[in-house]
């Protein structure tokens, strides 16, 4: 019996699995531990700064909001995560950070939460107690869950001064019937004002989805791998498992152009927001990697449409286009802002007629090759402290649940052809894609 | 460093050798900015700036330009604050060559070309007119503290300046001033990454080829007198209200002054951190907005950044606190909830606790203020502007291992106040405000959510606490009327 149990412990403990990694467009080894509860951690040594990058990565974003009258609670929930532990409560919480002196944040999106610490290598041992014990054993009473939707919802007023939050809320709005992405992060105002009446629900937001599973761990920086590996184990092997999926509805095809008129409720230029439905991202695919490169292509700094309305006739203050790369099919966004507003119609038609001709043109084979170059350089310039490496890694963990997927990603792209492209725009930048949202302030 | 050739100057170069670091960044600190604005020409300085970076060269367009640098995902850009421009740039050691050639060619032979210089003043103009007033009330406010507290002095507009002054401004303007300030005896040379000496020489002989000039050193003047409470309600359609406080202070960064200060406004208001004491009372108990914070040297671009920025440096400071927008019943309140934290603050000082849990924490946190080689390049830049030795950051540490609590109390009897200075509000129903703040009416709050015996009890403190403000310091300007 005690030997079968032996077997049994020893069976539990090599299920937690450890590997390290080469790349061939990702510039750094990296060290990998899978727990068995499924909590995996990215360890990255770089450099000798003394300082360490530590992001907690929740695959969870405003996305998985998807029961009535909750949009904006994966951030709201993102602002509950300070509020402490029966070991470490909110006020000791903040104590230790701030006697240990590390910059700490968090940040909500679509897909995904993060929270954030950079902080002297030193104090990693303490900083993993800390972490591990928020996402294992979050408690909060009713009465801080309360004071805290006045913050969020204060965060709300403060970013509605700008006129682009309204557009893009319209947007999505408009683009969306069932999936969540009709809502944006911080969510619909009358859900917000909701959230005081919301704490039970908060209770089991933070059961469902801050599971072992659906968290990843990155450290980036000056630390010894081996005795992380080590931390890593002790802290995190005793989260229990017990993510549940969230519900999320498909998005039909969109079968007709949209369209709508924002009359904005200050002074702004007017703003034109079109997007186009894509696919959810992927790595491999040729057509999904090519809207990526085609942003750059015919929206960039570089493109005849940036050359012709910005520097040339000056009838944009600019113009630029997001690829929109998400869990679930999402747009590719072109966002203008005009200078007057009997130029809106002329500005939509330019935008329109750079999508007819990369359909009927190739791309010439230079324009594309540079492009290479431009993301092969930029991607390399951008790893230039641990955070700046570590703060990109999120994005393709909430993506693909692994990084392994910067260097497919990186393939694909140094592999596209000008056929590619004109495949991809033919394929995704239809009319019956198509969204569009005209904002306009008062006179 | 070593080796010197014709025109290399080691009191004006700083470097910063990181043979690890496959790029190199250079900085060149141009001794001018927007105080050097003519009078009636506000925006000069900034407008200038662009026209070198965001413009074509003598040979290229701007198009050009931008294909030029476009495949080695270089760039480089320049800054204008108050007192100084930095020309600025970094790039992959691969496009080193192609890209110095470019970054001289636009510093040396700027295009000054018509239609850049159209589109460039036209986007001046739209930040002002709509962007600054209409779509961000937290700047808005900040730039009008700014800009009352210096007022009539040669601080008393904001870098873009103003749209009368834009307005005025023609291309030949904008060739003088480059002609005037981008000269070879007016800068500071900034370089790192994996360099050497060759280098640092082959930059040089580069800027040894700039025009003529003379160094344009800082011209002092009275730092101004605020005598009581003033306040600016600034009327606009709001939701929401956005508060700014501040006076002018007298103390530099590098002076022991500055770091024991440093301690005591981290504990008050650290940016964007919620270590900061006015974000626990405003925000984490109240739930009143989205953060509260305190300065003593100005930090733009606030919203965005999470660290002090760099290359801003000015010999005029102020002591600040930024209240982010409050919902607008409860303004007169979040108003006296901050004066009161400064009134407790300067009449009692920090206790051997806020004092040891700020300075451990100022200690390392300050190791996150430069991580990359472009920022210790750009803090070296700073250093020379503040004639500090050996750095600013590595005293930063040492200092607040040697400061007492003594000390710093000391120095926030000597430097902070609560009675003398400006407010700007950005708000609605301006005459509603000023009426409160007259009569100094009691601001009851009232939560929608529960709240602790021990806030509710502070709360009765709050409500009533006086601020007194006379009638004739009190001036309401419709947001229009701004930065005309």
């Amino acid at each position: 019996m005690l030997k079968n149990l032996l077997t049994l412990l020893l069976l539990f403990i090599s299920m937690s699995t450890s590997y390290t990694k080469d790349y061939k467009f990702f510039p750094f080894k990296t060290h990998e531990v899978v727990l068995e509860n499924g909590f995996k951690a990215i360890l990255i040594p770089v450099g000798n700064s003394g300082l360490v990058s530590y992001y907690s990565v929740v695959r969870t974003g405003s996305r998985d909001e998807w029961e009535e009258g909750k949009s904006g609670f994966a951030h709201f929930f993102e602002h509950m995560m300070f509020r402490g532990t029966d070991r470490f409560p909110g006020n000791v919480y903040d104590s230790i950070i701030t006697s240990i002196g590390a910059n700490a944040n968090a940040y909500t999106s679509d897909d995904l939460t993060v929270y954030h610490l950079n902080f002297a290598s030193d104090n990693l041992a303490l900083v993993m107690d800390l972490e591990s014990d928020r996402f294992r054993n979050l408690k909060y009473s009713k009465e801080q869950f309360q004071t805290e939707s006045g913050a969020v919802y204060g965060e709300y007023r403060k970013g509605r001064t700008s006129p682009w939050s309204v557009a893009v809320e319209e947007l999505r709005e408009k683009a969306f019937d069932k999936h969540t992405y009709k809502h944006t992060t911080i969510g619909f105002e009358r859900d917000i004002k909701d959230m005081p009446n919301l704490y039970d629900y908060s209770v089991s937001f933070y059961n469902r989805y801050y599971r072992p599973s659906n968290v990843t761990l990155v450290v980036v920086g000056d630390f010894d791998v081996e005795k992380t590996k080590e931390l890593v184990t002790k802290y995190y092997t005793p989260w229990k498992p017990g993510y549940t999926e969230p519900k999320i509805e498909k998005e039909p095809a969109q079968t007709a152009p949209r369209f709508r008129q924002v009359n904005y409720d200050g002074k702004t230029l007017p703003l034109v927001i079109v997007g186009f439905k894509t696919d959810e991202f992927r790595a491999k695919d040729k057509n999904f990697v090519s809207t990526i490169s085609f942003a750059d292509l015919a929206f960039g700094e570089t493109s005849d449409i940036y050359k012709k309305l910005v520097l040339n006739e000056q009838k944009v203050q600019f113009i630029s286009a997001n690829p929109g790369m998400n869990r679930d099919p999402y747009m590719f966004e072109i966002y203008t802002m005009i200078k007057d507003e009997k130029d809106i119609d002329y500005v939509t038609g330019e935008i329109n007629k750079v999508i007819e001709t990369y359909k009927s043109t190739k791309v010439e084979q230079d324009k594309l090759e540079r492009l290479k170059k431009q993301k092969k350089y930029s991607f390399l310039m951008a790893l230039d402290s641990p955070d700046a490496v570590a703060s990109m890694l999120p994005q393709y963990i909430t993506l693909a649940n692994n990084i392994d997927v910067i260097d497919d990603l990186t393939g694909t792209m140094m592999n596209l052809s000008p056929d590619d492209i004109q495949k991809a725009v033919k394929l995704y930048f239809t009319e019956n894609n198509r969204n569009t949202v005209v904002l306009k302030g008062t006179k | 460093m070593s080796g010197l050739i014709y025109g290399f100057d080691e009191k004006k170069t700083v470097t910063i050798v990181d043979k690890t670091d496959p790029t190199v960044s250079v900085r060149i600190w141009f001794k001018a900015g927007a105080m050097d604005d003519p009078a009636g020409k506000e925006g000069l300085a900034n407008l200038t700036a662009q026209m070198l970076t965001e413009g074509g060269t003598a040979k290229k367009t701007y198009e050009q330009v931008i294909d030029n640098l476009y495949p080695m995902a270089a760039y480089y850009a320049a800054n204008a604050s108050m007192e100084m421009t930095v020309f600025y740039g970094r790039v992959h050691k691969d496009n080193l060559e192609d890209y110095l050639a470019m970054f001289f060619e636009q510093l040396l032979t700027p295009g000054f070309r018509d239609e850049d210089f159209a589109r460039i003043k036209q986007n001046n103009l739209n930040y002002l007119k709509t962007t600054l007033k209409y779509s961000n009330d937290e700047e808005l406010g900040k730039a009008v503290l700014y800009n009352n507290i210096f007022n009539n002095t040669p601080y008393g507009h904001i870098v873009s300046g103003t749209i009368s002054g834009l307005d005025k401004i023609t291309l030949n303007d904008v060739k003088e001033f480059y002609t005037k300030y981008f000269n070879k005896n007016n800068f500071v040379l900034g370089i790192g990454g994996d360099i050497d000496d060759k280098l640092v020489q082959r930059v040089w002989e580069k800027l040894n080829q700039l025009p003529a000039g003379v160094e344009n050193n800082f011209k002092d003047f009275p730092t101004p007198k605020i005598s009581g409470k003033n306040v600016t309600i600034i009327e606009k359609k709001a939701s929401a209200t956005a508060i700014s406080i501040g006076f002018p202070v007298s103390f530099l960064r590098g002076s022991r002054d500055w770091y024991a200060l440093a301690i005591a406004n981290s504990y008050l208001g650290e940016h964007r951190n919620s270590s900061s004491h006015l974000y626990q009372v405003i925000r984490e108990q109240r739930g009143l907005n989205y953060g509260d914070y305190s300065y003593i040297e100005n930090f733009p671009n606030g919203g965005r950044l999470q660290l002090p920025p760099q290359n801003v440096a000015r010999n005029k400071q102020i002591f600040e606190i930024w209240i982010r927008p409050v919902p607008n019943e409860t303004r007169h309140f979040s108003l006296r909830a901050a004066l009161r934290e400064l009134k407790i603050l300067v009449d009692n000082g920090l206790t051997k606790d806020q004092f040891e849990l700020t300075r451990k924490f100022l200690k390392n946190y300050v190791l996150n203020f430069a991580t990359t080689t472009n920022e210790r390049v750009a803090y070296a830049l700073d250093d020379k502007f503040y004639n500090i030795s050996p750095g600013h950051l590595q005293n930063f540490r040492e200092m607040m291992d040697e400061l007492t609590l003594e000390a710093v109390n000391a120095a926030i009897k000597k430097h902070l106040q609560y009675d003398n200075m400006e407010i700007a509000f950005i708000t609605q129903d301006a005459n509603g405000l000023k009426d409160a703040l007259v009569k100094d009416t009691v601001s009851p709050i009232s939560y929608s959510t529960p709240k602790s015996m021990e806030i509710l009890e502070e709360d009765k403190s709050i409500i009533s606490f006086p601020v007194k403000i006379k009638a004739e310091n009190i001036k309401i300007k419709k947001v229009e009327e701004l930065f005309n």
